[in-house]
Parts: C-alpha cells; structure tokens; sequence
C-alpha cells in the first residue's frame, strides 16, 4: 500500500502535478456537497448490511463479527477517501474545449472539443435534488467519451449547459 | 399486391395509408418496396409455422389409420396450411403496403410497421456510408437491400428493402448523388467563388436535374410498384486491389485460433488412442464447432474482396453467400488501424479495419469494418492511401514502415515509451509510441501483434489521458483518443509523463486547427479528389497538400465531367 505514494500528496487537489495540470488552468471545483451526497449513499449500501452482520453475530454465532468489521473497515476507509475524491475533480472551460479532471489513485483527464458536442444532459435524483446539486454529462460521438461533472449546483449545472450548447452550436461541424 | 397492379398513378399521389400525416408529404414521391420483401425477411418464420402446422395435422391422427383415414383428413390437412398461408400472405401484404420510402434533396424518408407504425428521417448530409446487401435468398429472386448509415448509436442506419438490383443501385447513385451536394446546388445558394470550373462543374449538374425533371411525370409508368426510374447516374469507379482466394485461405490457415485447436485436436488424439475412450473426443466438439463456424464467416464474409475507388467514395465488395457492396463517402472514415498477427510476418501480411460512425461495434466476425481482410505491405499501404491521400509528411511510406514494423531501436519520427516503461510493459514498451504529421496521428502499438492506429485531426472526437498508481511512480501515462464505436480505440499506453502532457495539449489544438479546414460534408461542393488517390504516388501527395485553394478546382471540374461518361453504359 506504500507504494502508492498516497501521503506524498499534501493535498489531493494541489497534489495534482504533471500531465494532469496543465499550466495557466483555473480549475473549477465541484459542490462539497457531493461529499455529502456520495457518504449518504455509501453509508446505506454498507451500513445497512454492517447492522444485518451485527444483528446475526449477536442473535446466531460471533464469529459473523468478522464480516461485520470488515465491512465497517472498508467503510470507515470510504469516508476518508471520498472528501478527497470530490476534491479532486476539478473542470475548465477553455475557448475551444472543456477539461474535466478526476481521481487521486487513477487520474483522469479528458478534453472535450466544445464543437465534438452532440448533446449535453442535467441530471438529478432525488438525493441530489435535496442537496442542491446535479449532474452534466457531455456527449460526443464516440461512446468512449466519459466526460462527466457531478455535484455541481442546478444554477452552475444550467449555466454549464448553457454555455456548453451555445459553444456546441457555434462550433459545430460535421463528424 | 392486386391492387398495386391496375392504378399505381393515383395510389402514388395519395397521401399516406393510415393516420400517420406526421409530415406533410408535398414534394415527396412515396415508392414502394419490392412485393417479395416479406417473404425474404421473413421465410423463416414461415418455414417454421407450416413445420409446426404439418406436425400438429399428423400428429392429430393415429399413424396405424392413417391410410384410411387420409381420403376423410387431408381436407382438414389442406385447409390447416391454406389457412396459415391465407395469414401469413394478409400479413405480408398489410406490412408490404405499410412501407414506403421517399427521397428528397436532404433527406431519405421510410415509413414502416403496421400497428406500431414508424417514420425515419435520414439526413443526406450526415450520411455516412451506403450498402447494397443481397442475402442469399435475396439473391435468387435479384433483390437487395440499401442501408443508409448515418451516426445516430446503435439501429440507427434506414434499410430501404428489398428492392430490385439495379435499381438498389440507381437509388444508390442518387441517394450519393444527393448526399455529395450534386443536386442541392440547383435550389440552394451560389457557390462562393466564381470560377471556371464552377460554370462548367453547375453545366454538368444541370442534365442530371433536368433529367430528374423529365422523369417525373412518367413515373408512374408501366412499372408495378410505382418505382420512379432513377436519375442519377453511377459515379465510375477505378478497382485498386482484390483479394484472391487463396490468399484468403492462406491468412485464415495462419490465425492462432487455427493452430491452437489443431494442437488441442492432435493432443487429444493422442490422448484418445493411449485411453481408446473415444468419448473424449466429443468434449472437442462444442470449440471444433466455434473454431469451425468463426472461420467459416470470415471467408464466406471476405470472400471475392474487391476495392476501388471513385468520386463518391469507397467501394467496398465482398460476400460468398450474402453478397456485400459498400460505399464509403470520403472523410467518413474515423480511423484506421492496419495490425499484423504473428504468423502473418513471413508473409508481411496485413489487415486494415476502420471506424466508420454507423457501422457500430460488430461481433468478431464482422465484416462491415474491414478496409482489406489481408494483403501484402503495399496494398495495405495503398489502401491506406484510399482513406488519407496525403498523410501529410514529405515521406509516408518511410514514415508508415517506421510505424508498422519499427521500433525504439530503429525510431527517426516516433516518440516511444521510456525505458522505466519496461518494468509495466516489459513485451511491448519499445513499440509503445506515437508520432504526429500535419494531418494526422500516428499510434503504435503490439508486439506479437502488431498494430499502427491512424486518426486523421479532423476526426479526432475528444482526447484523455490516464495515469494509475504504478504508471505515476514510473512517471508514465497513457493517452487515448475517443473515435466513434466501432473495431478501433486509439490509444498508447505508458508515454512519457511530459510528453503525454505535451501530446494532448498539442493535439487538441491541431484536432481544432483541421476541423476548421476540413472538406464539408457534401463533398463533391468542393472537392473529389479520391479518384487521383488511385495512384499513390509522392506526387499525388504533394498535390494534395495545399487543398484548399489550388486542388479543388481542378478535381471539380474533373468528376463531373466523369459522370456523364458512364451513363452511355447505364
């Protein structure tokens, strides 16, 4: 685990060097209220069968004490590395293209040509609606184009794809 | 089908069959598809409910009465299979008269479905390939179907069918004829730049209208399903290269796949022959099937592989069963991937595959994709010449040998993976590199299998660039570019961290830098310059380079010109 170089990064965001930061981009960040939306679903998926664990280990055999705490480790692991997640996602608007970074394990960066655009999406669940934030999604012709910025809020989401389609439009050309 | 028979004039100009007024149909002429288009699609479901009938009736008798009783049954034999028949024709009938297309200046019309009926707009102008497919029944009653691709994901493409042979192929002319800007040039504004050759170039595009104008008002006649006489004419066509038979075989003889279960076969023999349990060998069957049937498709697929080109674009031909004849416009092609398998070396063996948007992902013994199922090194590169007449380098062929076979040892043009790559991909980190020309980037890739990956600029969707946490200790990352779904997905794996960096900052500009000069869609506005692409040679290069302003004019006035040529034979 040590050779990941985790601690080498003071901070995750400003960690962030090389490739993956290019000079003289003002990276936008995401809402923290992503951290907040990805924990509640995280604590669901694994709470609820951390109690399960628990509640056969008191009512059958202790030895499910075992899974129980594994889940709670992996958990517990979870929400530490999540804030930093959502703090490593970062994304800018150029004149001709958008950036979207993301990952501290795995970086990710990827351009997209504002006039490769085919159609932008806003979503949101309900989660996502009671914090105030949502999702956009850019879509260009190749399916392999993962260009996607959660936790941004509905205004800053509406703004984005506002800009994003009117940029597509300008620039766009044939495939 | 009776009806279609006395009266196809007025049953033209009525407006659509049943509630589906979506669109108004002012200017559309309506055709129909070939009558026989039910049964072809649907002959199996036929053969297989008269199966089942035919069964269901004898299995109703006792066979010991049977001869006796056949005098008193075989009403209620004849009448079960009429009726089914009686059902399968209405249907047929109901869902031939459901479907019609139409053509106009900028888009390809279909209606289709009984209850749930359906109308698809195809775009001329974001076409991106046209097929004329003959399955084999297709084939004994001289039918085919066109597909029109146009980028719209998965079940995207219009498949107008069936209809007869000739005139899939009329419509074809005319569908590219329309799609290259031909036609459009009569309503639509005039050309930017008043030259010679557009006089002459609007002159020769004047006939073909004029033409169109003359054969509307007979259309209707003496011809069964109401199908207009086609106007266009069929662009000629230069063949560039073939693949013969037996170099077909050959190839397919040296796939791994054949080998590895000719050893697992031999193994098991020997197996077989120490144990006498011969029940071993039927473990075999389910992969000698696979094996079988993989292979099977691929030269039934490629068999008779035939190429050439012409002002519209590529043709490609090839099918043994189910006969295949595509068209590629020029500038559809996304990318190009030219790879080499092991026991292909001796040989110097190449096959190209492309991404056309539309085409999509097929299964492994798709053949929509394939550019050249094998050739030696020339014709690849002559192939590869069809797709980018000019590379965009003062020396492509050196430069392509470079990508095809060199490597960091021999590297002039390629920048290749360092050598702390070597510990993360100890095989392949000396093929590892890319290298970039002024038109397009340059990927490779594969050791055993050798692979070089061409993007031209223009085509390049969006760029990426990922790092794990080994790469990131190496100070390596990988660089990708996103080509719409089909066989190819560009990417270099553990580049140099700065170079990576360096590489999809540059190639995002470049990318922007060709799209703003790319040829538009309707290609024969500006330029048809494949044909000269027929002869790769440095000199066709040179002339391609500056496109922009000097070539087209002369490469206008040239294609049309060939049109007319052709239609003394059409």
């Amino acid at each position: 685990m040590t050779s990941f170089d985790l601690p080498v990064d003071p901070d995750p965001v400003e960690g962030i060097t090389g490739p993956f930061d290019p000079p003289g981009i003002a990276w936008d960040r995401v809402s923290p209220r992503l951290t907040t939306a990805r924990l509640v679903v995280l604590g669901l998926t694994l709470g609820l069968p951390i109690l399960a664990c628990a509640a056969v280990a008191v009512l059958v055999t202790p030895w499910v004490w075992l899974a129980a705490g594994f889940l709670a480790a992996i958990l517990l692991w979870a929400v530490l590395l999540v804030p930093r997640q959502v703090r490593a996602i970062g994304y800018a608007e150029r004149d001709d293209d958008l950036l979207i970074r993301k990952g501290i394990l795995f970086r990710q960066l990827v351009v997209v040509p504002y006039g490769r655009m085919q159609f932008v999406d806003v979503q949101a669940g309900p989660l996502d609606r009671k914090l105030g934030i949502a999702k956009v999604q850019l879509h260009t012709a190749a399916a392999s184009t993962d260009a996607v910025i959660p936790g941004l809020p509905p205004v800053e989401a509406e703004r984005l794809r506002d800009r994003l389609t009117a940029r597509g439009e300008a620039k766009l050309a044939g495939l | 089908m009776s009806d279609s028979g006395h009266a196809p004039v007025p049953e033209q100009q009525r407006p659509t069959p049943s509630g589906s007024a979506a669109v108004p149909d002012e200017g559309l002429q309506w055709r129909r598809v070939h009558p026989v288009t039910p049964f072809v699609r649907g002959w199996a479901i036929i053969v297989a409910l008269l199966f089942v009938v035919t069964q269901q009736s004898f299995e109703g008798i006792p066979y010991g009465e049977l001869v006796d009783d056949v005098a008193q049954v075989w009403w209620v034999f004849v009448l079960g299979i009429l009726g089914v028949l009686a059902v399968v024709f209405g249907f047929a009938a109901l869902s031939w008269r459901m479907t019609s297309f139409a053509v106009d200046d900028d888009a390809a019309h279909l209606r289709k479905g009984i209850l749930f009926r359906q109308q698809r707009h195809a775009r001329l102008d974001r076409l991106q390939a046209v097929d004329v497919r003959q399955p084999l029944l297709a084939r004994l009653f001289g039918l085919a179907e066109l597909t029109l691709e146009v980028a719209g994901g998965s079940d995207s493409a219009v498949a107008i069918g069936f209809l007869r042979l000739d005139d899939a192929t009329a419509l074809r002319a005319d569908l590219l004829a329309r799609a290259a800007g031909v036609k459009a040039r009569r309503s639509g504004p005039a050309p930017a730049v008043p030259d010679p050759a557009d006089a002459a170039d609007t002159s020769s595009a004047e006939p073909g209208a004029g033409r169109a104008a003359a054969a509307e008002p007979g259309s209707g006649d003496g011809r069964p399903d109401g199908q207009v006489p086609l106007v266009a004419v069929e662009a000629p066509e230069n063949q560039v290269y073939e693949v013969p038979p037996a170099r077909l075989l050959g190839s397919l003889v040296r796939l791994p796949a054949v080998w590895v279960s000719l050893i697992l076969f031999v193994g098991l023999g020997v197996v077989v022959a120490l144990t006498r349990n011969v029940g071993l060998l039927f473990s075999l069957l389910p992969a000698v099937l696979g094996v079988g049937t993989f292979l099977f498709n691929r030269f039934a697929g490629e068999f008779g592989f035939r190429a050439a080109v012409s002002p519209d674009g590529i043709r490609l031909r090839h099918g043994l069963l189910e006969t295949r004849s595509q068209t590629i416009p020029p500038g559809r092609v996304q990318a190009i991937e030219l790879s080499q398998g092991l026991w292909w070396r001796g040989k110097d063996w190449w096959r190209i595959k492309v991404n056309v948007a539309g085409y999509g992902v097929e299964g492994s013994e798709g053949t929509q994709s394939v550019l050249l199922p094998v050739g030696p090194r020339q014709e690849a590169l002559t192939a590869m010449w069809l797709v980018l007449p000019d590379l965009g380098t003062p020396d492509p062929a050196a430069l392509v040998d470079e990508g095809l076979t060199g490597d960091a040892r021999t590297d002039r043009s390629f920048t290749t993976s360092p050598r702390r790559a070597l510990i993360l991909d100890p095989l392949t980190w000396r093929r590892n590199g890319f290298a970039v020309t002024d038109r397009a980037l340059l990927l490779r890739g594969g050791r055993l299998t050798r692979r070089l990956t061409v993007v031209p600029h223009e085509r390049t969707q969006s760029l990426g660039l990922q790092q794990g946490p080994w790469q990131r200790r190496r100070g390596v990352a990988s660089f990708t570019v996103h080509s719409t779904p089909g066989p190819i997905s560009p990417a270099v794996h553990h580049l140099d961290a700065p170079d990576a960096a360096r590489l999809i900052d540059a190639q995002a500009v470049r990318a922007r830098t060709a799209r703003a000069q790319q040829t538009p869609e309707r290609w024969m506005e500006t330029v048809a310059a494949v044909a000269a692409a027929a002869e790769p040679t440095d000199q066709s290069d040179r002339q391609m380079t500056d496109q922009p302003t000097g070539e087209p004019v002369a490469e206008r006035s040239d294609a049309p010109a060939a049109r007319p040529t052709s239609e003394g034979d059409a």
